[in-house]
This record gives structure tokens, C-alpha cells and sequence, in this order.
């Protein structure tokens, strides 16, 4: 099927959205999660705790999708 | 109510210390008092243990090695131990410890020497070609000897002749690779070895040779000899291990747990305060219990022991027993795996158990998955009974799961079966913009509970105007917000000032009740709210693959033949990795939701487990 530019550059806009977030967020969880981790190995108790601060940049690529969502939506595709 | 711990009394005991030992026992056969340790101060020291600790531990350290070595493992049903009446089992212990000592030295011994004989035998077997003696790799005074493994013969000889005519080479293939063994002046030792290793030499050891005599062939044989008798040696003495294991199994297991036991009895007077006559104990004991306990108590100690049963002061870090009904119970599990609530804060329990599910079913979603998942964990929790809890939560999720599904429409991805479209209130994969706004909004209705348990909370804490401002301050923010938004987007009739009237307001209680901290976590609560896209986010990549699935399936029934089966294999591989997919996200984020998102808006916990002084841990 043919798709002009425009609704191209749309989809490539909410795709950096998601992509750019998502690594964002892989990058901050693995720096997160090695020191949990590290800290677990010493005491076990801690794994509530650190599996709660290695997911908090988790959020940052829900936001991403939000905003890939609100492109797609705003553009009427 | 469910949403408090167990009410606590704080409990002091004093007695004379002639009946220290009968009230220890009374107390662990309770298990009822949890014992706060005494610190030691000038005035009072803390106790004495018992005179039977020293030769319990010892017996007991006994028993562990006699275990340990014999294999024993302790089984995990708890099924109660027993052996006959009138053992003794520090008689048993004495000789039993040293029989098993001496078998297992003996076997140690016989290990080493299997090993010495490995060892030599690769050795030989590695010389066994090459033609010569044993006898020649002794010690010389003007020859030297190198044996190994050389990677190419090529010119090795013509290049010892260089530089020496007295050397003799002998070589041999074993294995593939050339085995020489070189004997050389020993003036010429190093430019001799130098040459080897430019052909590649690597040493093979010949220090276990020396003194031996003969071809390496018939060494061979005999060490082959030693090792099947040395063998039968090791498997008589396992054998004979493994006698005494069988007979004593159950006496090990149980002495074990007695003196362990009477062990904890024995030591506990290190926990508590003790004068030259008297003792004290400090702990806590559950309200409910109290009476029960001091009448016990003062039984075991005929009368003479004095308590003083008060109310928790607002200082003390009192220990906390969760308190909730049989279905709740489980999911007490988070909070262990998290933090115990503090004594006067409110027990989240009650309302993890009430949205921990839904938040769950939300993301999984699928009528399908959710009866896989759901026969899949009564089966598990059958089989496995110690991980009960964390079944039955799971359980608990599952019929979410059921239920969103029949509420978005769903079997296994398919939105219709055959011709018969399902029946649903959203449609996941169709209305996706509509389920983001149902995600946001089941945000704001959680953050909101979480915000109305933090202003009870702080109301029995820090009082209603500290309350008002710290926690009432986020909801009046997030009217102000949304008034503002709709305002401006002229959805409701209302002037844009409204909007900002509550917004300043807002600003002006967090400022008041909760600081500058306040102010600055101000975005905080948004992206805590957006945080619940996740619960579209989760389930929409969940329908996707599953649709996914089944198209691609779809399209190889179409092919026929050989595809119909590919195509059944698909649907069943990819279902099943999409449904483990799901149920990890879906617990993980589900859990997260509430420990990052939702307990943050009141929860502090940090307070110590109840542990009764004699229950297992």
C-alpha cells in the first residue's frame, strides 16, 4: 500500500518517541539494577526495596508511549 | 478491623531466678512473648545462660558434623519428629561421631591415593610409546632430560646435532601428538630446551617416575590393579556410611531439632536483665493473649512471678503481627517482602488484596489466559504447598484476569470465535485511545485511596490540620489541575480563575504541611497518575502478540497439509510464551504500582516482625 511522506514522518516521530524512551530507561534500570543487586548479595532482605528503585525509570517509557500515542492521535492518522 | 495490626501489650516480667528455667520452658512452649533484648547498662547486666548450654552446643556441633558427613538432609514436611523414649543422646552421639570420624578419614585417605594413582597413570599413559626404560629418568649428574609434547619432529634432531652430538632423542605418536622424550649433556641444557620450545613443547611431569622400573606398559597395568581394589575399598566404607544412615537417620534428625531447641531455651537468659537473685524480662505479647499467658506464666513459676502489662508508649518501636482474615492472609506476603507497617500506621494489607488483582486483571486481561492460569496455579499450590501464599494471590489474580476478559472481549487474543463476535464493554486492541484514558483514570482513583489512607494516617499521628494540609493539599491540587484543563479546553462552562484558585490553594497547603518538599515533588503526583498507562501499555503488547499469533496460524490452516501442524504448534509455543510474558509483566508492574505509586501516598513501615520467642523462623 502506498503511504505518502507526511503519515511516514509521523509514525518514524512516534517511533523515536518510544525507541529514545525505551533506551532511556533500559540505560537508567541497568545502572539501578546492578547496584541492587550488589546489595541483595549482602542482605536478601533488600528485595522488595531494590526491585522498587530498579523500576522506577520505568516510567520514563510509559511516558514515551503516551506521547507516541498523542503524535499518532494529534495527526488525525 | 482489617486495617490495623494486632494489638500489642507491653509486657515485664520479674521473677526469682530459681524459676528462671521452668518459666523459659513455660514461655517457649507458648510461643507467645516476644522478647525485646536487654542491653546491657551499668546497673543491670544481662542474664547467665543456662549450665546446660555448653553441653547442649557441644552435642549439638556433634550431631551437625555426624550429619553432615553421613548426608543427612533435613526433609522439608513437617512431619514430627520421633524416636523411642529413653535415648541418650549424648552417649550417641560420643560414639556414633567418632565411628563416622573414623570412616570418613578412612575414605579421605583412600581419595587421596586414588588421585595419586590417577595422576601417575596419565603420566605413563602419556610415555607408554616411547621405548625406554623407567628406570633411565633418574637423577644424573651430567645429563639432563626433558619429556613432552612437541607440536611438529621436523629438524629437531638435525638441530640438536648443531650444537651437540651427545643426545639421544626418542619420539612417539600417542594420541595424535608426538610425545619425545630428549636426554642431553647437561652443558647444553638450555639451548636443548630452547629448541623444544620453538617446536611447541609442552612439559609432561615425570617427578612421580623416579625409583620406577620397567616398561611404562606393565606400571600400567598395575596401577589399573590398585585402583579397581582401592575402589572396592571406597565402596565398602560408603557402604558401611550409608548402614549406619538408614539406622540413624531419624535419631540425627530429631536430635538435631530437640537440641536446637533446648538450645534457644537455654541461651534465652542472654536476652534477658538479671540481678544475683532475680531475673527481668522485657517484651511484647499480643492484648488478646495477655491474661492467658500471665496465668500460665505464673503457674510454671508458682506464684512468684510479678507482671506488669501496659499500653504501648508513643516512643516504643513495638513489633508488629499483621492481622487479617483467611482470604486477605496471603497477601501479606508483599508486605513481607517490602516492610512491616509500624505499629499506629495503617495495614496495607487489606487494600493490596482489594487492587492487587484488579490492577493484575487489568494488564493480563484475557478470559482465556486467565482459565489457563488459573488451573495452572490450583495445580501448582497443590504440588508445592510451602509457597502456598504466593498461589493463592496468584489465584486471586487469575480470576481478575477472567473477568476483565469477559469485560474486554477476549479468548486467547481472538475477539470472535467462529462467527460469534464476544461480547465487551472496551475493546483493547480497537479503542486503544479509550483505554488510556480507563488506565489514567483507575491511576486517580488509586493514587486517591492511597492519598484518603494517608490522611488517616497522619490524622491519628500529627492530627486533622496536619492531615488537611499534607494530604488534602494533593487532591485539591488535582482539582485545581483538572478544573483548569477542562476550563481551557471549554469543556465545562467555568471561568479559567476557578481553576487557579485551587491550584494556589493547593500549592499553599503543601507548602504548609509538607514543606518545600512538597513544592518541589509537585509534578510527582502527575507522573505517578500517568504512570498507570502502563496498565494499557502491559496489556495492549499482550493482545498484539496473541493477535499476531493467530493470524500467523490462521493463514498456515489456510496453506493445508503439513502447515495445519506448524500452525498448531505455533498457537501452542506462542500462547504459552505469551502467557508467561503476561503473567511476569503483569505481577511485576502490578506489584510496582502499588509499592512506588500507591504506598508512597501513606505508608511508612519499618517496624520489626512479631516473633514469638519459640516459634520457628
Amino acid at each position: 500500500m502506498a503511504v505518502d511522506i507526511n503519515t511516514g514522518l509521523v509514525a518514524l516521530g512516534s517511533a523515536v518517541a518510544i525507541g529514545v524512551s525505551a533506551i532511556a530507561a533500559a540505560w537508567a534500570e541497568k545502572s539501578i539494577g546492578v547496584a541492587a543487586i550488589g546489595a541483595m548479595a549482602e542482605k536478601e532482605e533488600l528485595f522488595g526495596k531494590g526491585l522498587i528503585l530498579t523500576v522506577i525509570p520505568e516510567t520514563i517509557v510509559i511516558f514515551g508511549l503516551v506521547i507516541a500515542i498523542l503524535i499518532l492521535n494529534l495527526s488525525g492518522a | 478491623m482489617v486495617l490495623k495490626p494486632e494489638s500489642m501489650g507491653k509486657i515485664t516480667l520479674v521473677g526469682p531466678k530459681s524459676y528462671r528455667e521452668a518459666v523459659v520452658a513455660e514461655l517457649h512452649r507458648l510461643k507467645i512473648l516476644h522478647i525485646s533484648d536487654h542491653a546491657k547498662t551499668d546497673d543491670i547486666d544481662v542474664g547467665s545462660p543456662l549450665e546446660k548450654a555448653n553441653e547442649l552446643s557441644e552435642v549439638l556441633v556433634k550431631i551437625r558434623s555426624i550429619s553432615s558427613w553421613l548426608r543427612v538432609k533435613r526433609k522439608n514436611n513437617s512431619e514430627e519428629l520421633k524416636i523411642e523414649a529413653g535415648y541418650d543422646l549424648g552417649a550417641l552421639s560420643k560414639k556414633l561421631y567418632l565411628e563416622v570420624k573414623q570412616k570418613i578419614e578412612q575414605l579421605r585417605e583412600v581419595e587421596g591415593r586414588v588421585s595419586a594413582n590417577n595422576s601417575l597413570k596419565a603420566e605413563l599413559e602419556a610415555l607408554k610409546n616411547i621405548a625406554i626404560d623407567l628406570s633411565a629418568f633418574a637423577e644424573y649428574r651430567s645429563i639432563a632430560y626433558f619429556a613432552g609434547y612437541v607440536k611438529n619432529l621436523d629438524g629437531i634432531e638435525n638441530r640438536l646435532r648443531a650444537i651437540t652430538e651427545k643426545f639421544e632423542l626418542y619420539a612417539a605418536a600417542e594420541k595424535g601428538k608426538n610425545v619425545i622424550v630428549l636426554f642431553v649433556e647437561i652443558e647444553k641444557k638450555n639451548e636443548a630446551r630452547e629448541i623444544l620450545i620453538q617446536h611447541g613443547l609442552s612439559d609432561i611431569s615425570t617427578q612421580n617416575l623416579r625409583g620406577m622400573r620397567g616398561r611404562a606398559h606393565d606400571s600400567i597395568r598395575a596401577l589399573e590393579e590398585e585402583k579397581s581394589s582401592l575402589l572396592k575399598q571406597m565402596e565398602k566404607v560408603t557402604g558401611s556410611m550409608g548402614k549406619l544412615r538408614l539406622r540413624y537417620e531419624k535419631h540425627l534428625l530429631f536430635a538435631e531439632d530437640f537440641l536446637e531447641k533446648e538450645l534457644e531455651k537455654a541461651e534465652a537468659p542472654l536476652r534477658f536483665a538479671e540481678t544475683k537473685n532475680t531475673f527481668v524480662i522485657n517484651g511484647w505479647v499480643p492484648e488478646k493473649d495477655a491474661e492467658d499467658a500471665m496465668k500460665k506464666l505464673n503457674a510454671a513459676g508458682k506464684n512468684k512471678i510479678f507482671f506488669n502489662l501496659e499500653e504501648p508508649g508513643k516512643k516504643d518501636s513495638v513489633p508488629v503481627k499483621l492481622k487479617n482474615p483467611g482470604p486477605v492472609r496471603p497477601f501479606e506476603f508483599f508486605m513481607d517482602l517490602y516492610t512491616m507497617p509500624t505499629y499506629r500506621e495503617l495495614d496495607p494489607t487489606f487494600l493490596v488484596f482489594l487492587t492487587f488483582p484488579l490492577l493484575f486483571g487489568f494488564m493480563l486481561g484475557d478470559f482465556g489466559y486467565g482459565l489457563v492460569t488459573l488451573v495452572l496455579f490450583i495445580a501448582l499450590k497443590k504440588k508445592m504447598p510451602k509457597a502456598k501464599n504466593f498461589f493463592n494471590i496468584l489465584i486471586f489474580a487469575s480470576i481478575a484476569t477472567i473477568f476483565f476478559g469477559l469485560l474486554f472481549g477476549e479468548f486467547f487474543g481472538f475477539e470472535e470465535i467462529g462467527h460469534f463476535k464476544l461480547p465487551h464493554i472496551i475493546s483493547r486492541s480497537h479503542q486503544v485511545t479509550e483505554l488510556l484514558y480507563l488506565a489514567v483514570a483507575v491511576g486517580v482513583i488509586h493514587i486517591n485511596i492511597g492519598l484518603i489512607a494517608g490522611f488517616y494516617n497522619e490524622l491519628k499521628s500529627h492530627g486533622f490540620m496536619a492531615a488537611l494540609y499534607a494530604k488534602g493539599g494533593w487532591i485539591v491540587l488535582q482539582i485545581g489541575v483538572a478544573l483548569l484543563a477542562l476550563s481551557y479546553l471549554k469543556i465545562i462552562a467555568l471561568p479559567i480563575y476557578t481553576g487557579i484558585i485551587f491550584f494556589v490553594l493547593s500549592l499553599l497547603m503543601l507548602l504548609k504541611g509538607e514543606g518545600i518538599r512538597g513544592l518541589i515533588e509537585l509534578p510527582g503526583i502527575f507522573s505517578n497518575i500517568l504512570s498507570y498507562a502502563r496498565l494499557m501499555a502491559i496489556g495492549l503488547s499482550s493482545v498484539k502478540l496473541a493477535e499476531v499469533i493467530n493470524e500467523s496460524a490462521t493463514e498456515m490452516f489456510h496453506g493445508g497439509g503439513f502447515l495445519i501442524l506448524t500452525g498448531i504448534l505455533l498457537l501452542l509455543v506462542g500462547h504459552i510464551v505469551n502467557i508467561g510474558l503476561g503473567l511476569l509483566g503483569s505481577f511485576l508492574h502490578s506489584l510496582r504500582l502499588h509499592y512506588v505509586e500507591f504506598f508512597t501516598k501513606f505508608f511508612h513501615g519499618g517496624a520489626k516482625k512479631f516473633k514469638p520467642f519459640g516459634a520457628k523462623s
